[in-house]
């Protein structure tokens, strides 16, 4: 639920409550200052009928009236108690409004009332004296409280819609600003978030915060893969000597075959050792967009260079290569097509069972390499990890991330599939410049 | 073939003076700016190897004296650091190859082959070994003047040879120089033998001695013996 939303639920919420509330204590006030008036004039009427009886000595005439109904009733001596009640008032309706309000069985219609109950005697006769007076013209008066009050909260309602449309949402348009920069935010990239310009306090403050997390995270990333690349490279030198002490140490021959079983193992793990470390340094790189030396690259050569390179492999593994290949330029750094090519037909090659297939296709701005190898589907989100790898594999676990890494620099993706015992890796070239013009152009 | 080798870490200049050092070769050694620095201004070399960081200075500064001075020495730069710029620099300012650490000593000794044999360009073209006869422009090779063909890889493999001809070269070491660094088949090098099997029968069928032999499965050596 947006905060904007959530404030006018309460807003309003409360807003209703008070509204509510006021017009109960209004319709309170009204109607106890109302029935007092009408109390008040009961009691005129009362000392009016009282006067009337001393005067004359017998009971008054009561007339028709419309808000005003009289009536005397005999009663045993001291029986009645003077009183205000509350009742109803009923009223006759006038020949000329009786066709209208046909509706009604009788002839007229109930209205609340106040009524005063009080006795006179008049000669030695005692009398129970009820006076009613409608209270139509309070109703009335409540009814418009009401109706104001309804009213008021539907205009203001209103008023807080409109406000939240023009002022809120100004109001918050530095919040949402920067929130696009932190999405816009890449902790590998060159771009910092910028300070906004805002003059709210608490958004400055937050912009603020935001800006030091920003270059603090980056100088932390940073750190770290400077030192990344610094292990790398101090790494260097010790396999550089386990190397040539190799070298030398296999000239002195006489070997025995344990031995050289063992200098032959030695030889594997520090060439994987050096492969793995020549891994680490290029992701680096390709992370720090250090490789930016492009050129025109006529990418059905370079695939059918990468084929005969791979050529004696293919055959000692038995493997039947069908490709096809159509013509299609891309303007991209050689280096990085070379080992994304290569790591991609490496491992069709090294996932492959003997015997199996190998297919690839370059058309429609898609390179597709299709192998055999297993007969389940590789784990999608997990393969493109850092070192990842199946159990049997002896690569460096780093192919396919530093793959999709240059993919990525390409402005290009990645994708993997897997359909009737094929694993199928695409790359999708549409979005790759094919020519320096085309950079120029886009740039 | 004179040699310089300037490099500072002790354990890798000790190996590359001893893969180096055979008849007819002599190494010199330098392991500081200074002293490599006094040694070049001094002493013409064939090749010199040259790393780029030197206790003292920078490698690329004893390139530069050298080019100022029109020394015609062969430069082979031995580098860790393996970025584009780098290996551009040092192209630029006149040497003949950049090679990263770390390397096979045979890859190394080829190289230094390679430049040396371009220094030291007598117009003829020809490598000669025996009944071996490779011409390097036209890239045939022939045995006692009727020629052998050999796909690309086994030229390639045939030269890398020769270069280190004495020296036991290992499968990784061949692995890398035909197929690259990115060829991680690692623990599986059955596809040199067969390989390497074709070149012997090729030159064997063609009348040439057997030079290469297998050594103890690390292995293979060119040896006239």
């Amino acid at each position: 639920m947006k905060l904007l939303a959530k404030y006018n639920r309460v807003n309003l919420i409360t807003t209703i409550i008070v509204m509510l509330i006021t017009g109960i204590i209004y319709y309170q006030a009204i109607s106890w200052i109302l029935t007092n008036q009408k109390d008040k004039d009961l009691n005129v009427e009362e000392q009016e009928i009282f006067n009337y009886v001393a005067l004359n000595q017998h009971l008054p005439q009561t007339f028709k009236s419309d808000d005003q109904q009289i009536t005397f009733t005999e009663a045993k001596p001291g029986s009645v108690t003077r009183q205000f009640i509350n009742t109803v008032y009923f009223k006759k309706w006038d020949d000329e409004n009786k066709k209208h309000r046909h509706r009604h069985k009788d002839n007229g219609e109930y209205e609340s009332g106040r009524g005063l109950i009080t006795a006179v005697n008049v000669g030695s006769k005692y009398y129970k004296i009820q006076i009613i007076e409608s209270k139509v013209e309070t109703e009335d008066l409540i009814r418009l409280i009401f109706t104001i009050t309804i009213g008021v909260i539907l205009l203001l309602l209103l008023i807080l819609l409109i406000t939240n449309r023009l002022i809120l949402n100004r109001l918050w348009q530095p919040f949402y600003n920067i929130m696009k920069e932190l999405r816009l935010f890449n902790i590998a990239d060159n771009n910092s978030i910028p300070m906004l310009d805002i003059n709210t306090d608490e958004f400055k403050e937050l912009n603020s915060a935001v800006v030091d997390m920003a270059a603090r995270a980056k100088h932390d990333y940073k750190d770290l893969k400077t030192f990344t690349e610094n292990a790398s490279h101090e790494l260097l030198t010790p396999i550089a000597v386990i190397n040539s002490k190799l070298d030398t140490l296999i000239q002195t021959e006489n070997f025995s075959e344990r031995q050289s079983k063992i200098l032959n193992d030695l030889y594997g793990a520090v060439s994987r050792l050096n492969r793995l470390n020549q891994s680490l340094l290029l992701l680096v790189k390709i992370e720090n967009k250090l490789l930016h030396e492009k050129q025109q690259i006529n990418l059905r050569e370079l695939v059918e260079d990468m084929i005969a390179q791979f050529d004696e492999i293919f055959q000692d593994k038995n493997l039947k290569l069908t490709y096809t290949l159509q013509d299609k330029e891309i303007y991209a750094s050689r280096y990085l097509t070379e080992i994304l090519l290569s790591n991609l037909i490496s491992n069709a090659i090294r996932h492959n069972y003997n015997g199996g297939e190998i297919i690839i296709d370059l058309k429609d701005d898609l390179l597709t390499i299709k192998n055999t190898g297993d007969n389940e589907p590789l784990p999608d989100k997990k393969i493109f990890t850092r070192f990842h790898k199946s159990s049997n594999s002896e690569g460096s676990g780093l192919g396919l991330t530093i793959s999709q890494q240059i993919c990525e620099n390409f402005n290009s993706s990645l994708r993997y599939s897997y359909l009737d015992g094929y694993h199928t890796f695409t790359v999708n070239l549409s979005s790759v410049y094919p020519s320096i013009f085309v950079t120029l152009a886009k740039k | 073939m004179k040699i310089l080798i300037i490099e500072d870490e002790e354990g890798l200049l000790e190996s590359i003076e001893e893969y180096f050092t055979e008849a007819g070769n002599i190494c010199e050694t330098a392991n500081t700016y200074q002293s490599a620095l006094t040694k070049v201004n001094v002493y013409r070399y064939d090749c010199i190897l040259l790393d780029i960081t030197l206790p003292g200075g920078n490698g690329l500064d004893i390139l530069r004296s050298l080019k100022e001075n029109n020394h015609p020495d062969g430069v082979l730069i031995i580098s860790a650091k393996n970025s584009l710029d780098d290996r551009l620099e040092g192209l630029n300012l006149g040497a003949d190859d950049y090679l990263v650490k770390p390397f096979h000593l045979s890859e190394l000794k080829a190289r230094v082959s390679a430049i040396i044999r371009r220094k030291t360009y007598n117009g003829s073209n020809q490598l000669i070994f025996n009944e071996l006869t490779i011409d390097l422009l036209a890239k045939e090779v022939k045995v006692d003047g009727s020629p052998v063909k050999l796909t690309r890889k086994e030229y390639a493999l045939l030269l890398y040879f020769i270069a280190n001809k004495g020296k036991v070269v290992s499968k990784n070491a061949i692995a890398e120089h035909l197929w690259g660094d990115g060829i991680d088949m690692a623990n599986n090098f059955d596809f040199i033998y067969s390989h390497i099997k074709n070149i012997r029968k090729k030159l064997v069928e063609a009348g040439c001695n057997d030079y290469i032999q297998a050594s103890y499965g690390m292995g293979y050596k060119f040896t006239e013996q």
